[in-house]
C-alpha cells in the first residue's frame, strides 16, 4: 500500500514535470518515458498508469470532444473550441465524434464538465420533469 | 307408746280426780341419776359423733361448697370472659368487614382503571396502526402514480424519439446544430 502510494507520488512528480506553460510538452513526455525505461524505478507499471491517467486527465481538459447527431461544420468547431478557450482560460482543440442517439443537436465535453444541447437531452428532461 | 302414755295420763287423772294419790314422778319411777347418767352418755355420743362424723362432715361440705362458689365464679368470670371476647370477635370480624369491603372497593377500582388503561391504550394503537396504514396506502398510491408517470413518459419519449430518428433529415439536424452550438457558445 505505502509503495503504491510512493508510485503515484512519483507519477504526480513525473506529470508536473510534462508540464510546460499550463500545458503537456510532448517532448517532456517522451524524456520522462526516456527516464522510466532507463532507471526503471520501483513499481514501474503502477508509476506509469498513473502517469498516464494525470496526463490523459490533463489532454481531456484541453480537449472538448463535441458528440453530434448530423452534420457539423468546421465554423461551428471553430466557434465551440474558441468559446471553450475563453471559458477556461487556455487552449481547447475541439474534437468531434458522432453519436446518433442524440437524434439532433451537440454534447461537448470538456474533462469533466459536460454541455448538451439535444434532442435527446431535451426529451430526457421532460421525462424527468414529468 | 304413745298410746301407753294416753293411758298412763287417764290413770292419773282417775286418780286426782279420785283421792290423794303417788306423785308423777313415783308413778313414772324416774331415777336422777339415770337420767343423770343418760345425759352424760348422750353427751359423750354427741361428742364422739360430731368429732368423727358431723365436723369431718361439715368440713367437707364447706371444702365443697368453697370449689362450688369457686367454680361458679370461674364460671361467670369465664362467662365474662367469653362476652368479651365474643364482643372483641365481632369488632375484629366488623373491622375486618369493613377492611375488606375497603380492599375489595380498591381492587375493583384498580381493576376498572387498568381496564380504562388498557382500553385506551389499545383504541391509541389501533388509531395509530389504522393512521400508519392509510399512510401506507397513501405513500403506496403516489408511489404507483408516480411509477405509472414515469413509465408514460418513458414510453412518450421512447416513441417520440423513434419518430424523430425516422423523420429529422439531415438539413433539421444541421440546422439543429447550428441552433445548438449558438446555444452552448453563449454558456
Amino acid at each position: 500500500m505505502a509503495a503504491n502510494k510512493k508510485a503515484q507520488q512519483l507519477a504526480r512528480q513525473l506529470f508536473k514535470l510534462s508540464i510546460v506553460d499550463g500545458a503537456i510538452s510532448a517532448e517532456r513526455v517522451s524524456g520522462v518515458l526516456g527516464y522510466i525505461e532507463k532507471t526503471q524505478p520501483a513499481h514501474q507499471l503502477t508509476v506509469l498508469k498513473s502517469y498516464h491517467r494525470f496526463v490523459a486527465a490533463e489532454l481531456a481538459k484541453s480537449q472538448a470532444i463535441v458528440e453530434h447527431a448530423g452534420a457539423v461544420s468546421a465554423s461551428i468547431l471553430q466557434t465551440i473550441a474558441a468559446s471553450m478557450t475563453k471559458k477556461y482560460g487556455r487552449t481547447i482543440t475541439a474534437s468531434t465524434r458522432a453519436n446518433p442517439k442524440l437524434l439532433a443537436g451537440l454534447r461537448v465535453r470538456v474533462g469533466d464538465d459536460v454541455y448538451e444541447s439535444s434532442v435527446s437531452g431535451q426529451l430526457g428532461a421532460l421525462a424527468a420533469s414529468v | 307408746m304413745l298410746t301407753s302414755l294416753f293411758l298412763a295420763v287417764a290413770e292419773a287423772h282417775d286418780a286426782v280426780a279420785g283421792a290423794s294419790e303417788p306423785g308423777l314422778v313415783e308413778k313414772f319411777g324416774i331415777d336422777w341419776h339415770y337420767v343423770l347418767f343418760q345425759g352424760i352418755s348422750f353427751l359423750i355420743l354427741f361428742g364422739v359423733l360430731y368429732k368423727f362424723f358431723i365436723k369431718p362432715t361439715t368440713s367437707a361440705m364447706e371444702v365443697r361448697q368453697q370449689k362450688i362458689e369457686s367454680g361458679l365464679k370461674y364460671a361467670e368470670d369465664m362467662k365474662v370472659q367469653l362476652a368479651k371476647a365474643q364482643q372483641e370477635t365481632a369488632a375484629l370480624i366488623k373491622t375486618a368487614q369493613l377492611d375488606s369491603n375497603k380492599i375489595i372497593e380498591e381492587a375493583r377500582k384498580t381493576a376498572k382503571d387498568f381496564a380504562d388503561k388498557i382500553q385506551k391504550e389499545a383504541s391509541e394503537r389501533a388509531n395509530d396502526q389504522f393512521a400508519k396504514a392509510q399512510q401506507a396506502i397513501e405513500l403506496e398510491h403516489k408511489k404507483m402514480l408516480a411509477d405509472a408517470r414515469t413509465e408514460i413518459a418513458r414510453l412518450v419519449v421512447t416513441t417520440t424519439e423513434r419518430v424523430l430518428a425516422k423523420k429529422l433529415t439531415e438539413a433539421d439536424r444541421a440546422s439543429y446544430n447550428e441552433t445548438a452550438a449558438k446555444e452552448l457558445t453563449n454558456v
